[in-house]
């Protein structure tokens, strides 16, 4: 009758408004895609002998004065550190075992990060590799009296050492860059992709739920 | 707002759990079939709420809207928010599946809590300005309830209960204020143009059928 399509035209300019306001939503969220996000991340990595950890939340905000606590592969409890204000914290290697570091920021915020045992090995290999030729360097001074066919070849050895740390520190150095970009890389916050996807599945629901709630009614 | 996995001790996730349960019974006992879509939409505007990114002191924080979901779902707000949530943690890797329970109880039940406390100013026929102030009361509280709960959380679980609820309120201060803005917003734009979407929680159940 006569009310009807002035009311459905109404209802179609209303249903045009509320989708406009919805879609401001929608871009106010995407706009502020790169800084956006709720978590807190960690990274460890080693070098020589100290593992380096950098903290953050996610959207790129240093975690500062965060608490860092590790572990051992047990759980037991190593050491505790706060974050500088750079949400970097390092400590020396404190076991030789696998390591998980985690992070405890503010507001019941947790992540972890697990240091592999052979990155730890590996170091520790280093490090212990570090210590032998001091006592070599003694050996030779001792020995260079007393004979003159050993210094060559401990002189062969302390080389190969050296070239073995050098080659560590030049790594280190090079992979610095790498390193860091993996750990900015870690914390991308949630894309279109997702934010569609869990949008879809929402309407899903709501599909799934009348599909279920108006079955009765049909029959 | 999310608490992440493995804060919380488990009688809490379990206790969160429990009563996040209860509580989604009675939304989905209130759900009528005609209000599934509005629900539906609002679960998906809480969903993408939680990426609009607010620069807060030390911490990051985020749109919460559990407010204006009070507002407009009342119990109803349990279940949209328990899927909201339960997508952030699968997708967006936020909070957590564990900590579903309780975190759906953090933000569902001040939702519900203001919707008793504010949600007379909805009613059809009250003021224009009544409406607004009341939206902007139920937007704020709702964000503060939640955060002295996430500190409750907390303080369950042994941290001291001040210091982290002062945290996560003072925190979120500044989300207070742009939530209560939108809320007030939304309920304006909504009696506009769809008051029957505002004002369907408030009419007694037989009225609104017929």
């Amino acid at each position: 009758m006569y009310p009807n399509p002035h009311h459905s035209s109404s209802a179609a300019r209303n249903g045009r408004r509320i989708f406009c306001f919805f879609s401001v939503l929608l871009w106010l969220a995407f706009s502020n895609i790169p800084a956006l996000a709720h978590k807190v991340t960690i990274f460890a990595w080693v070098e020589g002998d100290t593992v380096y950890t950098q903290s953050k939340f996610s959207g790129g905000r240093k975690a500062r004065n965060s608490t860092v606590v590790v572990y051992d592969k047990e759980g037991k409890l190593l050491l505790e550190g706060k974050t500088d204000k750079n949400g970097l914290f390092s400590f020396k290697i404190p076991k030789k075992t696998e390591l998980k570091v985690a992070l405890k920021a503010s507001m019941g915020h947790l992540a972890e990060w697990t240091i592999p045992a052979e990155e730890i090995m590996g170091a520790a290999d280093n490090s212990e590799a570090g210590v032998v030729p001091s006592t070599q360097q003694a050996a030779p001074s001792t020995e260079t009296k007393t004979s003159s066919e050993l210094p060559a070849t401990t002189a062969v050895s302390l080389s190969l050492q050296d070239v073995q740390d050098l080659i560590d520190r030049s790594l280190d150095r090079k992979l610095s860059p790498i390193v860091n970009m993996l750990a900015d890389s870690l914390d991308r916050g949630p894309g279109m992709s997702e934010v569609m996807g869990g949008i879809g599945y929402i309407f899903g629901l709501v599909g799934v739920a009348l599909y279920f709630a108006t079955r009765g009614k049909r029959k | 707002m999310h608490i992440s996995e493995g804060v919380l001790s488990p009688s809490v996730l379990v206790a969160g759990a429990a009563l996040t349960t209860a509580g989604v019974a009675v939304g989905l006992k209130r759900l009528d079939h005609e209000e599934i879509p509005s629900a539906g939409i609002l679960s998906a505007a809480f969903f993408v709420a939680s990426l609009v990114h607010v620069p807060a002191g030390p911490a990051s924080v985020h749109l919460v809207m559990n407010g204006l979901l009070g507002l407009i779902l009342g119990w109803k707000a349990f279940p949209a928010i328990l899927v909201g949530l339960g997508l952030q943690a699968l997708l967006f890797q936020f909070g957590g599946l564990t900590t579903l329970g309780v975190n759906t109880l953090n933000m569902a039940l001040p939702a519900v809590i203001c919707y008793y406390l504010f949600g007379w100013g909805a009613k059809a026929g009250t003021r224009q300005h009544v409406l607004t102030i009341t939206a902007f009361a139920c937007g704020s509280c709702a964000v503060l309830f939640s955060g002295v709960m996430v500190g409750f959380s907390l303080y369950l679980t042994g941290e001291a209960f001040l210091p982290a609820a002062k945290l996560v309120v003072a925190a979120h201060l500044p989300v207070m204020f742009i939530e209560g803005g939108l809320t007030a917003a939304c309920a304006f734009f909504l009696r506009r143009v769809r008051p029957e979407l505002l004002e369907g929680q408030y009419v007694p159940k037989s009225a609104s059928q017929f």
